[in-house]
């Protein structure tokens, strides 16, 4: 499935085991890894995303300032929050427009494949659903 | 000291006696003195009396024989004399000093003058009365008497007359023609005065023996009921209220008894009262603290559940992370295997499996360490076990739930542990709660964007000090002001709102560190921050006693 034209997704988590398992089950998609707020800063900055998958926490710059970022970089870049908290409350303030989906750790594969197809088939950008939570497992 | 103070140290009988003899002793001493005076007086006059009559008559009758210088008439007299009590001697003398008769042994030769008696008025105011000592000890009385003639002249006008018999008589007349001296003992006097005083002395020891011997018995009688009553004080007063006062009389003694009973009746009453009030007292007492220390109880582990609430969303993100992979891998391993063949799966497709396991292998171990660590922490154990530990690893078992929390605050946590230090007697849960207080507070006192430190170091032994463990947890926040610095370490005292803190973790963690025998030291600068000190001696040997709260 993947092709040369493979959408690109930038996954920022300070955990490794979240990194290699989205980069397994995101195999089809054109995958860039970052470990901290900073990195993601760096390639952000780099180039274009057309996702990115971010965590909340993290020790420096944490994945709110990554989104604020993002946001103004390039605004027509999809973001999907993870986070380990499992309540909204905690992160939905400091949240803007633009953030497809908020997927609390642990999520099922069926979730988060579920929010990045659901990004790139309906290919309205434009398109506001709010935000999604994720109901666990 | 008076008299009556020098007895008080005796009983009520011996000073009663005492005093009563002395008046006794004194009374008779002056009563029998002045009538051993009076008796002396009165023998003496007599004496003197009887002597002088005597002696006048002796000097009248011995005129005769002393003209005639007549030795038998004179010796004739003074026989007659001798027989008289108390003479001793009788001396006749002629008016030139010649010895004319004598009787008896003369003591004055050799004696001693000690008095001189002009004489009683009574009598012609010729006697010579002297007391005298005799060599050999004899007290005497001399009294001379002039022997006296009376010279008679017939005028020349008056002789061959008829009525010229008249004898014309004047003092001119008298002439002195020798001296009687007689000596009188003084023997029976003294003899007499002996015996009254002997008798004096006995009669006042019979009336001092006597006025004991009543004085004994009547005041049994008024002391009796006293030391009874002095007895039943004495029971009274080591509590024992069982004795009453037995004494039947109708006099003062039996009302003091019959009110003394009547005390002891109302002593009774109100012990029993007191006892019943301390009974129920006592059991009101137990009931107060067994309901404080319940409340106690659950306010240390309100204040536990408080702090772990406060790590509640730390813990979850910490599980939730591990979980996310495991389950993750764990359905991303199915929906490989479904996709596959049994037969057609290859070495390739093997490995990944097995790493896939590995990885949900990995974190399940994760998940069980941090839900251990998070047992450790909230255990409700009341047996405190203290154990040998390192406190950089319990500092950083607690820092792994505190630093999501710190992350979210956007506090930054610099760790500088000295990895030398040396491992203490305490215990690590305990630790883990104090730890996470003091940092939970840094935290609260903090602003976005500010740091906080943790470090360690040993304190190096020094004389009779072993040594100590130290950890500093320091922050630059707002700061404690120097009013609140004195109550941090009270119960119940918080600057936090109603609902953020119970006001008893500085006070728990106080009393942890006390367990530990260590001290918690305070050091903080309004707006620049706070440094908390814990000290942790190593010297702290703790008896099994100690180990239970």
């Amino acid at each position: 499935m993947r092709t040369a034209t493979a959408k690109s997704i930038l996954i920022v988590d300070d955990e490794e085991v979240m990194r290699e398992f989205l980069t397994e089950i995101l195999e089809d998609f054109a995958i860039t890894k970052a470990c901290n707020g900073e990195e993601a800063v760096e390639k952000i900055k780099e180039r274009k995303f057309n996702l990115i998958i971010t965590d909340m926490k993290m020790p420096g710059i944490s994945g709110e300032e990554v989104v604020k970022f993002a946001r103004e970089k390039s605004p027509e870049t999809e973001i999907i929050v993870i986070s380990g908290y499992s309540s909204l409350s905690s992160v939905s303030n400091t949240l803007g427009h633009g953030v497809r989906a908020f997927l609390s750790k642990p999520f099922t594969i069926k979730q988060i494949r579920a929010e990045v197809e659901k990004i790139f088939q309906t290919g309205d950008f434009t398109q506001t659903g709010g935000i999604r939570i994720g109901d666990g497992i | 000291m008076s008299l009556f103070g020098s007895l008080s140290k005796f009983a009520l009988r011996e000073k009663f006696v005492v005093v009563v003899s002395l008046v006794i002793i004194a009374s008779m001493l002056i009563i029998s003195g002045y009538v051993i005076k009076r008796q002396n007086e009165i023998y003496r006059i007599e004496l003197e009396k009887r002597a002088k009559a005597l002696v006048a008559n002796l000097a009248y009758n011995a005129e005769y024989g002393v003209i005639l210088e007549s030795k038998s008439e004179l010796d004739n007299l003074i026989k007659g004399v001798m027989r008289t009590d108390d003479i001793i001697y009788v001396v006749i003398t002629a008016e030139d000093g010649r010895l004319l008769a004598e009787m008896g042994e003369d003591l004055r030769r050799a004696a001693k003058k000690t008095t001189i008696d002009q004489g009683s008025p009574d009598f012609s105011g010729k006697f010579e009365v002297a007391e005298y000592v005799a060599g050999n000890g004899t007290e005497f009385i001399e009294m001379g008497h002039p022997i006296e003639t009376i010279r008679q002249s017939v005028s020349r006008e008056n002789l061959g007359s008829v009525s010229g018999l008249e004898i014309k008589k004047d003092e001119e007349n008298i002439e002195v023609i020798g001296k009687v001296r007689v000596g009188l003992t003084l023997a029976n006097l003294h003899r007499e005065i002996n015996k009254s005083q002997t008798a004096a002395i006995l009669l006042t020891l019979v009336v001092v023996i006597s006025a004991i011997i009543i004085m004994t018995a009547f005041v049994r009688i008024i002391t009796r009921p006293i030391e009874s009553l002095v007895d039943v004080t004495d029971q009274i007063s080591k509590g024992d209220l069982s004795r009453v006062v037995e004494i039947d009389r109708s006099d003062e003694i039996g009302l003091l008894a019959e009110s003394f009973n009547r005390m002891i009746e109302s002593l009774k009453k109100s012990q029993m009262e007191v006892e019943e009030y301390n009974r129920t007292l006592e059991e009101k007492i137990i009931e107060r603290t067994s309901e404080l220390e319940n409340a106690q109880a659950q306010l240390i582990q309100s204040e536990k559940m408080a702090a772990i609430g406060q790590l509640a969303a730390g813990v979850a993100h910490e599980l939730n992370n591990p979980l996310g992979g495991i389950l993750g891998y764990a359905q991303f391993n199915l929906e490989k295997i479904q996709e596959k063949n049994a037969n057609n799966i290859t070495d390739k497709d093997i490995k990944s499996y097995k790493r896939y396991l590995k990885d949900i292998e990995m974190q399940t171990r994760r998940c069980k360490a941090i839900v251990q660590n998070l047992l450790k922490f909230s255990r409700t154990s009341q047996t405190i076990d203290f154990s040998d530990i390192d406190v950089n690893a319990v500092l950083e078992d607690t820092l792994t739930f505190m630093e999501h929390q710190l992350m979210i605050n956007q506090i930054n946590l610099r760790k500088n542990f000295d990895n030398s230090i040396p491992r203490i007697m305490g215990n690590p849960s305990q630790l883990q709660q104090v730890f996470t207080n003091i940092i939970i507070n840094a935290m609260h006192a903090s602003e976005p964007g500010s740091e906080i430190a943790v470090a360690t170091r040993f304190s190096p032994p020094l004389g009779e000090f072993h040594g100590a463990v130290e950890i500093s947890i320091s922050d630059r926040g707002q700061g404690i002001s120097e009013e609140n610095i004195k109550k941090i370490f009270e119960p119940f005292f918080t600057t936090k709102e109603v609902g953020k803190g119970t006001g008893l973790g500085l006070s728990v963690s106080y009393g942890i560190i006390k367990e530990h025998g260590g001290e918690i030291k305070v050091n903080s600068t309004p707006n620049k921050g706070t440094i908390f000190t814990i000290i942790i001696p190593l010297e702290k040997k703790l008896s099994p006693a100690e180990k239970t709260v």
